[in-house]
C-alpha cells in the first residue's frame, strides 16, 4: 500500500462526485492508499455490531418502534418544531431555524462575534461539515479546535470526513504517525496510540480550558422536553458542551423526535448498531441551559449560562416531500450501513461517498442537502446486495434509495448508456446468443471483439466472459424428459413443484437446473420447468426502474396462476429468489401479490431442507453408501439470500449429512451480478473478491480437493477466476451426493 | 424491588462494568466502610470530593475530613487534579453502567477533568436495562426529571488506530456500590 501522506491525489480533489472522471480517480486513490485501514476497522465494527444485537431480546421489535417513532416525527415535524421551540425558549434557550447553510453559518458567527469569542471548541458534528461551518468562522478570524481524535486528524491532514461515527476510518495508526511529525515541532515520541492520543489530549486540553465556545452535533432531540442526546466515547463531547458558558448545538431538522421517553430505544440501538458496544463510553442526556456552575477556566467572567440550538433545513423539508429520498429522513447515522457493505469496506467513504456523506446511505443525502443529482453520482457503488438492509436500525430500504438515484441520474442524462443497456438486458442477449451459442462464445471471446466491448460498453477485459451453455435450460429439460420417457410438462399449469427458469440459470447455468430437477426426480417429487420470463433482477440494478417493474409485473401475473393452481416454485438462483421475497414488495407495489410469491418460492435446498425438519422426507436412505472419506466443503452465502434468511441454510445441510463445512463470512463476493465485469469497477470487484479468495485458503480444511459451495452464479463466477478447486450450486452437489 | 431479583441484578451489574473495564467493589452502606474504601481507591492522592446530588451525604461525613479532599477547589486545582469522587443517581444492569446528574454540585467537573473517576451507587438504584432510565416504573421517574450522562468503562477512542482508555475523560473508572443495612432495603 502507498503512502496516502505522499499520494499523488488529495482525498478533497475528488470529494465532489458529480463528473465519472472523478468517481474513477477516487476509487483509484482509495484502493492505492486507504482500503486496508479502512478494510480492517470496518469489518471490526461489523463483526462486533452482529454480536451487540444479537444480545438484544428484542433486538426486530426494538427496530419496529425506532422506524415508527421517526415515520411519525418526519410526518408531524412542523407540529414537533413548534412544540420544540416553546420548549427551548421557555428554558431560557434560544432556537433558530436555519433555511441554508448561510443562514446557519451567519447566526453561529453572530454568536461568536456577540461573546468576543477568540477560540472556539468544537465536538464532532458532520451537520456542521455540510454547512461548512469551519471555513466560515475561520475567515471570520475566530480559532477552531476540533475536539474528536478523528476530526482533529482531518482538520490537520485537510481531509474530508470517510465514515459516519469514525470519520478518519481510512487512516492506518502509522499513517497517523507520520501525519503529526510532519505537522507538529516536537521532540516527543509519536508511535502507539497512547503516545499518539496523550499528544492530541495535551493540546487539546489547553483548547478546552480556554476556549470562549463550545459547538456540538445532537443525535436527536425531545421536542416535549427540549432533550438534547449526544452519545460519544472520549469525553470531548462533555467538555465542550459544560466547560464553557456559551454552547451551540447544531442539528439537522429531521432529529427531532416527540418525547424523551423514546431516548432509551434510540441509545440502545444506536451503540449497538454503531460501534458494537452496550453503550459507548458516554451518552449525555442535556437539557441546557444546564444547571451547572460556570467555571470560568479561560478567565472570563461569564455570568450565565447560555444555549443556542441551530435547527438545519437546507434541503430536508424538500427531501420530505420526495416520496423516495423522505426515507433517508429517518436515517440515525449510525453507520452499520456503510460498515456491513463490502464495497465500502474495501474503499471507504472518499470513494464511496461525497463532499460530506459517505457510504450507501450517503447518496441520497448528497442529493438532499446539495440538491445536485450528480453529486449523488458514488451511489453507482451501490450493487444492490442488500446487506445493509437488515442491519439498518430504523429499516431503511438503503438500496432502492440508490436505485432511485441510478434512475434519476439516467433520466438527467436522457437515457441509459449503452453500458447499462446492455446489462439491464441481460435477458434479451442471452436469447440472441444462445441461438448459436458456440459461435457468440467464440466471438464474445476473440481478442479483438473485448477491445471493442470494453471500450463501447465497458465490459471489463480482463474478465472471462460468461458461456452461453450449449444447450439452454428450456431446451435440456424437453430432451431429459423426451428420454426419460416422460412428457414434457413445460408451459402446463399443474400440481406440484416448478422450477422457474430464470434467465441466468437458462443461458448460462442450465446444469444448475437440470441438478434441481434430477433431485426432485430421484426424491420422487413432481416437478416440472416454467415459462422462461426475464425476472427483472438486471435492470433493476442498473436503475432502469421502469422496465424491472414492467417485467416483474409480467412475471408476478405468471407466477401467481401457478402458485393458485397449488404449485410450490423452486428457485436456484438466489438473486431472483430475493427479488420474490424481498424486492418486489416495492417493484409490485401489490401486498397480496408479494405475499403469496414470497410464502411459495424457495431455494431448492431449503425446500427439501423444510421436508426433512417436517419429517416428510428421510432424505438417509436416498444418500448414496460410500466408503471413500467424505470431501471437505467451503460455503460462501450468497448476499441477498442472506438477507432474506435463508444465507447459512445450506451449510448447515450439508453440516447435518456429517460433512466438514467452513464457511465464508464475507457479505458479498464483491461481482455482485454486473457491477464485477463493469470496467471502471473492475478493481473494487476484485479487492473484494480477494478477501473472499484468502478465506476459502486460509480456511482449515483447504486443500486442492476442498469442494467449494455457493449459489450465486457471479459467486462463482468470482470464485472461479482465481481458484481450480471444484465450485458448485449446492443442489449440484445434492445431486452427486445421491443414490 | 424483591430482594431475591436485587441480588441477581448487582451481579449482572458487576459482571456487565468489569465487561467494559471499570472496576467494581461492594460494601456496606456506612461512613466508616465508605471512608475505608476511598482512602484506599484514592491511594493518597488529592482528590475533588463532588457534593453528593443523590446519596445520604453522612456517608462522607469521615471521608470529607481527610487532609487530601478537596470540596471546594479552586480555578487551578480545577485544571490540575487527577480524581474526582461523585455519587451516580442510578446504575444499569445490562451495560455496567453509572448514571451522573449534572446540577449545581461539581459531579461533572469531577467526572470530566480528571484521569480516575470514582463513583459510588447504591445498590438499590441498579435497573435493569438502559431504556429502563426513562420509564416512570424505574427510579421514581427521576430519570426523566433531569440532565444527566451515562457513564460506561473510562474514556476510549480507536480514532489512533488501537483502541486507548483514557482519552479526554479519566482513563479510570472505579464504581463503589453501597447497600443498604438489611431491614432498610426496600424502605
Amino acid at each position: 500500500m502507498e503512502n496516502i501522506n505522499d499520494y499523488k491525489i488529495h482525498p478533497r480533489q475528488v470529494a465532489d462526485k458529480s463528473s465519472k472522471e472523478t468517481l474513477k480517480k477516487a476509487i483509484k486513490l482509495a484502493l492505492d492508499v486507504e482500503s486496508d485501514a479502512v478494510r480492517l476497522n470496518t469489518q471490526s465494527f461489523n463483526t462486533n455490531r452482529y454480536k451487540a444485537v444479537k444480545k438484544i431480546d428484542d433486538y426486530e421489535e426494538l427496530k419496529d418502534r425506532a422506524r415508527q417513532i421517526k415515520e411519525n416525527s418526519i410526518q408531524n415535524l412542523p407540529q414537533l418544531l413548534d412544540k420544540l421551540t416553546e420548549t427551548i425558549e421557555h428554558r431560557g434557550g434560544k432556537i433558530f431555524l436555519a433555511k441554508s447553510k448561510k443562514d446557519a453559518t451567519d447566526y453561529i458567527k453572530n454568536v461568536c462575534l456577540s461573546h468576543k469569542a477568540k477560540l472556539i471548541v468544537k465536538a464532532k458534528s458532520i451537520t456542521s461539515e455540510e454547512i461548512g461551518l469551519n471555513s466560515v468562522l475561520e475567515k471570520q478570524g475566530f480559532e477552531i479546535a476540533e475536539t474528536d481524535l478523528a476530526e482533529f486528524i482531518l482538520q490537520v491532514s485537510k481531509e474530508q470526513p470517510s465514515h459516519n461515527v469514525a470519520p478518519a476510518i481510512h487512516r492506518s495508526r502509522e499513517s497517523i504517525s507520520e501525519l503529526f511529525k510532519r505537522n507538529f515541532n516536537t521532540d516527543k515520541s509519536l508511535e502507539t496510540g497512547e503516545e499518539l492520543t496523550e499528544f492530541a489530549r495535551d493540546i487539546l486540553r489547553k483548547k478546552f480550558l480556554s476556549a470562549d465556545i463550545g459547538i456540538s452535533g445532537a443525535n436527536l432531540i425531545a421536542a416535549e422536553e427540549g432533550t438534547i442526546l449526544l452519545v460519544e466515547s472520549e469525553g470531548n463531547i462533555r467538555l465542550t458542551t459544560q466547560l464553557p458558558a456559551v454552547h451551540i448545538a447544531i442539528a439537522g431538522i429531521e432529529k427531532i423526535i416527540p418525547s424523551k421517553k423514546d431516548f432509551g430505544i434510540f441509545i440502545e440501538l444506536l451503540a449497538a448498531s454503531g460501534t458494537g458496544q452496550p453503550l459507548t463510553s458516554y451518552t449525555n442526556i442535556l437539557e441546557p441551559p444546564l444547571d451547572l456552575p460556570i467555571l470560568n477556566l479561560n478567565g472570563r467572567k461569564d455570568k450565565q449560562r447560555e444555549f443556542h440550538l441551530v435547527i438545519i433545513d437546507n434541503g430536508r423539508m424538500q427531501m420530505r416531500e420526495d416520496k423516495d429520498l423522505k426515507e433517508a429522513l429517518y436515517c440515525i447515522r449510525c453507520s452499520a450501513c456503510m460498515n456491513s457493505c463490502a464495497n465500502f469496506q474495501a474503499v471507504g467513504g472518499h470513494a464511496f461517498g461525497g463532499e460530506v456523506y459517505t457510504g450507501g446511505i450517503g447518496g441520497a443525502w448528497t442529493v438532499g442537502t446539495t440538491d445536485i443529482l450528480e453529486k449523488g453520482r458514488f451511489a453507482e457503488l451501490c450493487t444492490g446486495c442488500s446487506r445493509c438492509v437488515p442491519n439498518c436500525p430504523v429499516r431503511i430500504d438503503i438500496p432502492k434509495l440508490n436505485t432511485t438515484i441510478k434512475n434519476r441520474l439516467i433520466k438527467a442524462a436522457g437515457g441509459p448508456s449503452l453500458q447499462k443497456s446492455f446489462f439491464g438486458n441481460f435477458s434479451i442477449l442471452g436469447k440472441f446468443a444462445s441461438i448459436t451459442p458456440g459461435l457468440s462464445n467464440w466471438v464474445s471471446n476473440l481478442s479483438i471483439s473485448r477491445t471493442i466491448m470494453e471500450k463501447i460498453i465497458g465490459f471489463e477485459k480482463r474478465r472471462k466472459i460468461p458461456r452461453f451453455a450449449n444447450k439452454t435450460l428450456v431446451k435440456q429439460y424437453k430432451e431429459y424428459r423426451r428420454t426419460n420417457n416422460l412428457k414434457s410438462k413445460t408451459n402446463e399449469l399443474t400440481s406440484g413443484l416448478v422450477l422457474l427458469a430464470d434467465v441466468y440459470t437458462n443461458y448460462n447455468n442450465p446444469n444448475v437446473g437440470m441438478a434441481a430437477i434430477k433431485v426432485f426426480d430421484k426424491l420422487g417429487m413432481s416437478i416440472t420447468l416454467s415459462k422462461l420470463l426475464d425476472e427483472g433482477r438486471a435492470s433493476q440494478s442498473q436503475g432502469l426502474v421502469q422496465l424491472a417493474t414492467k417485467r416483474a409485473l409480467k412475471l408476478a401475473t405468471y407466477l401467481e396462476e401457478l402458485i393458485d393452481d397449488g404449485n410450490e416454485i423452486i428457485v436456484a438462483e438466489p438473486s431472483v429468489l430475493a427479488l420474490f421475497r424481498y424486492d418486489y414488495k416495492k417493484l409490485l407495489n401489490n401486498d397480496k401479490q408479494f405475499d403469496k410469491l414470497a410464502n411459495h418460492t424457495y431455494d431448492p435446498i431449503e425446500y427439501i431442507n423444510m421436508l426433512i425438519v417436517n419429517c416428510k422426507l428421510d432424505l438417509t436412505k436416498y444418500i448414496a453408501n460410500s466408503d471413500l472419506p467424505k470431501p471437505k466443503i467451503f460455503y460462501h452465502g450468497h448476499c441477498q439470500m442472506k438477507t432474506i434468511g435463508a444465507g447459512y441454510v445450506a451449510s448447515e445441510f450439508f453440516q447435518r449429512l456429517d460433512y466438514t463445512v467452513d464457511v465464508s463470512n464475507v457479505e458479498c463476493c464483491g461481482m455482485a451480478g454486473s457491477f464485477g465485469f463493469k470496467k471502471e469497477y473492475y478493481a473494487i470487484s476484485k479487492n473484494i473478491g480477494d478477501d473472499l479468495i484468502h478465506q476459502i485458503i486460509r480456511s482449515d480444511s483447504f486443500d486442492s480437493n476442498t469442494i467449494i459451495l455457493a449459489s450465486g452464479t457471479s459467486c462463482r463466477e468470482q470464485i472461479g477466476d482465481e481458484l481450480n478447486n471444484p465450485i458448485y450450486h449446492p443442489i449440484e452437489f445434492l445431486q452427486k451426493i445421491l443414490k | 424491588m424483591p430482594n431475591e431479583i436485587n441480588k441477581e441484578i448487582i451481579e449482572q451489574f458487576i459482571a456487565s462494568a468489569k465487561e467494559v473495564v471499570a472496576t467494581v467493589e461492594r460494601i456496606p452502606a456506612n461512613a466508616n466502610s465508605l471512608n475505608d474504601a476511598l482512602v484506599a481507591a484514592t491511594e493518597n492522592e488529592v482528590v475533588l470530593l463532588a457534593q453528593p446530588d443523590d446519596l445520604d451525604p453522612e456517608l462522607f461525613s469521615i471521608f470529607k475530613l481527610n487532609k487530601n479532599v478537596i470540596i471546594e477547589p479552586t480555578k487551578e486545582q480545577l485544571s490540575t487534579i487527577k480524581t474526582g469522587i461523585t455519587d451516580a443517581f442510578c446504575a444499569i444492569a445490562s451495560t455496567g453502567s453509572v448514571c451522573l446528574s449534572i446540577t449545581k454540585n461539581l459531579s461533572s467537573p469531577a467526572s470530566m477533568l480528571t484521569r480516575k473517576h470514582i463513583v459510588i451507587v447504591d445498590s438499590k438504584t441498579i435497573i435493569p436495562k438502559p431504556r429502563d432510565i426513562f420509564s416512570e416504573k424505574y427510579l421514581e421517574g427521576k430519570g426523566l426529571k433531569r440532565s444527566f450522562s451515562i457513564i460506561t468503562g473510562p474514556s476510549a477512542t480507536a480514532d489512533m488506530g488501537p483502541l486507548v482508555r483514557g482519552v479526554h475523560g479519566p482513563g479510570k473508572l472505579h464504581i463503589i456500590i453501597v447497600d443498604l443495612p438489611t431491614g432498610r432495603q426496600g424502605s
